[in-house]
C-alpha cells in the first residue's frame, strides 16, 4: 500500500514538473492542434477564410467557433472553441505583427503557389513556440542585403523601437547578454538603434547618471536575474569593483561615487567612516600604491579634480613618498606644461 | 523614519501624485497614435535621510519615417540633485538608409569609442556595397545642470562589410579638457557572422596619449540546438580610461585581463541554465569569478517566472559568496507580486558582518489603458547599515509605448 501511495506521488509529482517546465501543456489552453489539421489534409484556407486575400490592413482572419463547427458537428463543450484550442500569445503575437509589419498574404499566395506551410512551417509541429514565420524564413526568398547594410528596416518593420520584439533568428540577447551587449554593439551601434531608443542607453551611459527610472522602481514589472546593479548591490559595490577595475568607467563618472560616499560620510572631509582598510596609509607607504596601481579609477571616484593635491603633497619631485610612475608609464605630454605632469613637474618645482 | 521624515514623505507623494495627475491629463491631450509619451512618479524613503522624488517624463515622435525625436527629463528630489535632461535628440534620416544625422543629447558610442554623453552630432553615410563614414563632435555633458567649461570632442569611423560576412572598422575620438588633451584614441572593431551559427565580435581601443593598449574585448558564440556556448576575453589598462589630465593616469599600466566561458541550455521548454566561469589576471594577482543562474518560466508567455542564482567572486581584494533568487506571480486583475532576496557572505567580513542580506517585496497593478502602479517594502543589512528598511512607490502613465 505504501508503495503505490509513494508511486502515485512520485507520479503526480512528474506531472506538475513536466507541466511547470512547459514539457507538457497546462489545461485549459493549449497551442491550437494544426499538425493534426494538416495530417488531415485540410487545406488551411478552409479555416481561414479569405485570407489569402488579405492586404496589409484589416481583420486576422482567425477562424471563429462557426468555422469549427462546420466539421465538429457535436462539439465537446460549450465554451468557445478558442477558449482551449490556441493559445492568448499566439493571437497577441499576430495582432502586433500586424500592427507592426508590412505584409500581404495576397500577394505572397502567388509566389507560394498556396502553399501556407512553406513559410508557417512551425504549424507542422507538435507543440511550436509561435505559428508566426522567422525572419530566416523571410530571407530565404527576400535577401534584403542592401537593406540590412543600409539599416533600411522600414520597408518591413513599421516602428521597430515601439514593437519591442525580441528578435527570434537574428541578433539574438542570448547568454550574459548584460556583459556581452558593448562587444557585440561595437561593430553594429547603428544596428542597435533600430530598435532600441537612446533613452535605453542613456539610463546606464549618462554621464553622471542618476538613473532616471532605477531598476529597483520597475517594481516586480520586469524582475530579471540578468539586470544590472541587482539585488543589495550597494552594499557590495566596492568589491564588485575590485574584482573588475576600470569597469565601472563605462557609464559613471568621478562625481558618480563623490556624491553618495559624500552623503554616506565616506568621502575626503566629511569622513565619519573610512573605506579603506587598516594598513592603507602607514609611514613606510601601506597598501594605498599598489591597490592604486590595479585600479586608479576607483581612487579619482573621491579623489580626483582637487583631491589630486592630497597625492601631490607626498609624491611631488622630491617629496617624501617617492617616484609615482609605476611599471609601463609611457607619455607623450610635456612633463612642465601639461595636466597632469605641471602638478609634480612644473616650473619651479 | 522621524514624524517630521513621514510628513516630508507624504508632501512628497502628494506633489509626485500631483504631478503625475497633471502630466497625465496633457498626455491625453497630447493622444495621436506615432507619439509615446510616459510619465512617472516615484518616492523612496532613503534610511534615515530625506526621501526621494522624482518625475520623470519621456517621449518619442515617429511621424514620419525620415524624422524621429526623442526626450527624457525628470526632476524631483534627491540629496545631490534637482533635476536633469538625460536625452533630447532629433534624428533626420535619408529614407533608404543612405544618411543618417543625429543632434542634440545623446550617447555617442561607436566603434572602440567609449560610450559618452555628448551635446553634439553624428553623421553616418551608408553605401549599399556595405561602407560607413561616421563623423561626430560635440560638448560632454555636464551633468545635472553643472557649470559648462565647454571641454570638447571630436572624431569619427570608417567601416567595411567584406565579403557580406564581416564588417571591419576603424575609429579615432580626441577630447579635449580646458584645450589640454585629455583623450586620445584610435581603435578597431570586427564582427564576423559566417554561418547563422557562429559569430564572432571585437574591438580594440590603442592610447595614442599615453601610449599603449586601453581596452580589448573578444566574444565568440556558437549556438546549436538547445545549446549556446560563448567564449569571452578581455584586456583593460585602467590608468588608460581615466582622462589623460588626472593624476591616476600616471601611475603606470596594470592591466586587468580576464578569459572564460558562457553556456547556456535550455533545458526544458520553459527552463534555462546558465553556467559561466572566468580566469581573471589582475596586477595584484590571479583569481575568478562564475556564476550558475536557472530562469524558469511558470507560463509559456513568461507572465511569471522564478530564478536562481549562486555566484562566487575570488580575486585579490574582493572574496565573497553570493545566492539570489526571484520570483514574480501574476495575481490576475492586472495585479503582480514579486520578491527577489539576496544573500551575500564576504570571505573576510573584517567587522562589517558576515553575511548582507537584502530583500524587496513588491506588489504592481497596471491597467489596460496605460496606468502602472507599484508599491515596495525594501529591507537589507550592510557593511554601511546594520538594518535598514526603505518604502517605495510608483506612478505611471503610458500613452502608446515608448
Amino acid at each position: 500500500m505504501r508503495a503505490l501511495t509513494l508511486l502515485m506521488m512520485l507520479a503526480l509529482s512528474l506531472a506538475a514538473c513536466a507541466s511547470v517546465l512547459g514539457i507538457r501543456p497546462q489545461a485549459p489552453s493549449h497551442p491550437f492542434e494544426h499538425r493534426a489539421h494538416i495530417l488531415k489534409g485540410i487545406n488551411c484556407l478552409e479555416c481561414h477564410r479569405g485570407v489569402g486575400l488579405a492586404k496589409d490592413t484589416g481583420p486576422l482572419h482567425f477562424p471563429s467557433d462557426a468555422e469549427c463547427v462546420r466539421c465538429h458537428r457535436k462539439p465537446h463543450d460549450e465554451r468557445p472553441c478558442q477558449g482551449c484550442h490556441g493559445e492568448p500569445y499566439v493571437r497577441d503575437a499576430a495582432e502586433l505583427a500586424r500592427t507592426h509589419l508590412r505584409f500581404e498574404h495576397s500577394r505572397h499566395m502567388v509566389a507560394a503557389e498556396g502553399d501556407c506551410v512553406r513559410c508557417h512551417v512551425e504549424v507542422t509541429e507538435a507543440r511550436p513556440d509561435s505559428v508566426l514565420p522567422k525572419m530566416a524564413t523571410c530571407f530565404g526568398c527576400h535577401e534584403h542585403r542592401d537593406q540590412w547594410t543600409l539599416r533600411d528596416c522600414n520597408g518591413c518593420h513599421v516602428d521597430l523601437e515601439a514593437e519591442g520584439t525580441m528578435p527570434d533568428d537574428h541578433l539574438v540577447h542570448d547568454g550574459d547578454w548584460l556583459r556581452e551587449h558593448g562587444t557585440r554593439a561595437a561593430s553594429a551601434r547603428d544596428l542597435c538603434a533600430s530598435c532600441h531608443t537612446e533613452r535605453q542607453c542613456a539610463s546606464c551611459h549618462g554621464e553622471g547618471t542618476v538613473p532616471a527610472l532605477p531598476w529597483k522602481l520597475a517594481l516586480g514589472n520586469d524582475m530579471r536575474l540578468s539586470d544590472l546593479h541587482p539585488a543589495g548591490f550597494a552594499a557590495r559595490h566596492s568589491l564588485e569593483a575590485r574584482a573588475d577595475p576600470g569597469l565601472c568607467t563605462t557609464c559613471h563618472t568621478e562625481s558618480s561615487c563623490i556624491d553618495c560616499h559624500t552623503r554616506e560620510g565616506v568621502a575626503p572631509g566629511s569622513t565619519t567612516t573610512s573605506p579603506h582598510p587598516p594598513g592603507w596609509l602607514t609611514p613606510a607607504g601601506g597598501d594605498h600604491g599598489l591597490q592604486a596601481r590595479i585600479d586608479p579609477v576607483s581612487c579619482a571616484g573621491c579623489h580626483g579634480g582637487a583631491g589630486e593635491q592630497l597625492c601631490v603633497g607626498c609624491h611631488r619631485v622630491g617629496g617624501p613618498g617617492g617616484n609615482p610612475h609605476g611599471p609601463g608609464f609611457n607619455s607623450r605630454q610635456d612633463e612642465h606644461h601639461d595636466m597632469p605632469c605641471r602638478l609634480c613637474h612644473g616650473v619651479g618645482r | 523614519m522621524s514624524k517630521t521624515a513621514a510628513m516630508d514623505a507624504r508632501a512628497r507623494c502628494l506633489g509626485a501624485g500631483a504631478a503625475a495627475g497633471l502630466c497625465a491629463t496633457w498626455l491625453t491631450v497630447a493622444r495621436a497614435d506615432p507619439i509615446r509619451l510616459r510619465g512617472d512618479a516615484l518616492l523612496q524613503t532613503e534610511g534615515g535621510g530625506s526621501p526621494t522624488g522624482l518625475v520623470v517624463l519621456q517621449g518619442e515622435d515617429a511621424m514620419q519615417p525620415w524624422i524621429s525625436a526623442e526626450g527624457l527629463v525628470w526632476a524631483g528630489a534627491t540629496p545631490s540633485a534637482t533635476g536633469d535632461v538625460l536625452v533630447l535628440s532629433v534624428r533626420l534620416r535619408e529614407p533608404h538608409g543612405y544618411a543618417q544625422v543625429q543632434l542634440g543629447r545623446f550617447v555617442l558610442a561607436t566603434g572602440a569609442v567609449h560610450p559618452v554623453q555628448i551635446d553634439g552630432a553624428h553623421a553616418i553615410a551608408r553605401a549599399p556595397w556595405g561602407s560607413t563614414i561616421e563623423t561626430f563632435g560635440g560638448v560632454p555633458v555636464v551633468p545635472q545642470f553643472g557649470s559648462r567649461t565647454y571641454d570638447w570632442m571630436a572624431g569619427g569611423r570608417v567601416a567595411e562589410v567584406v565579403a557580406n560576412t564581416a564588417t571591419v572598422g576603424v575609429s579615432y575620438v580626441q577630447r579635449r579638457e580646458g584645450g589640454e588633451i585629455s583623450d586620445e584614441e584610435v581603435g578597431s572593431d570586427l564582427a564576423v557572422a559566417p554561418v547563422r551559427w557562429f559569430d564572432l565580435a571585437g574591438f580594440a581601443a590603442y592610447d595614442v596619449t599615453n601610449p599603449g593598449l586601453a581596452e580589448a574585448r573578444a566574444s565568440a558564440a556558437a549556438k546549436v540546438a538547445d545549446w549556446r556556448v560563448e567564449l569571452f576575453a578581455s584586456q583593460i589598462s585602467p590608468g588608460r580610461l581615466l582622462p589623460a589630465t588626472s593624476l591616476f593616469s600616471v601611475l603606470g599600466d596594470f592591466p586587468s585581463e580576464t578569459a572564460g566561458a558562457t553556456v547556456r541550455w535550455r533545458a526544458a521548454p520553459r527552463l534555462d541554465l546558465l553556467v559561466s566561469g572566468a580566469g581573471q589576471d589582475l596586477a595584484g594577482g590571479l583569481g575568478g569569478n562564475g556564476f550558475v543562474r536557472a530562469s524558469l518560466k511558470l507560463d509559456d508567455r513568461g507572465d511569471g517566472n522564478l530564478g536562481l542564482e549562486f555566484r562566487r567572486v575570488d580575486v585579490p581584494g574582493s572574496q565573497w559568496t553570493g545566492v539570489r533568487g526571484v520570483a514574480a506571480l501574476p495575481l490576475g486583475g492586472g495585479f503582480r507580486y514579486s520578491n527577489e532576496i539576496e544573500i551575500v557572505a564576504p570571505d573576510y567580513p573584517d567587522g562589517r558582518g558576515v553575511a548582507w542580506p537584502w530583500a524587496l517585496e513588491a506588489l504592481s497593478w497596471r491597467s489596460r489603458d496605460g496606468w502602472d502602479v507599484g508599491a515596495a517594502l525594501e529591507a537589507s543589512s550592510s557593511p554601511l547599515h546594520r538594518y535598514e528598511a526603505d518604502a517605495l512607490m510608483r506612478v505611471s502613465y503610458a500613452l502608446g509605448k515608448p
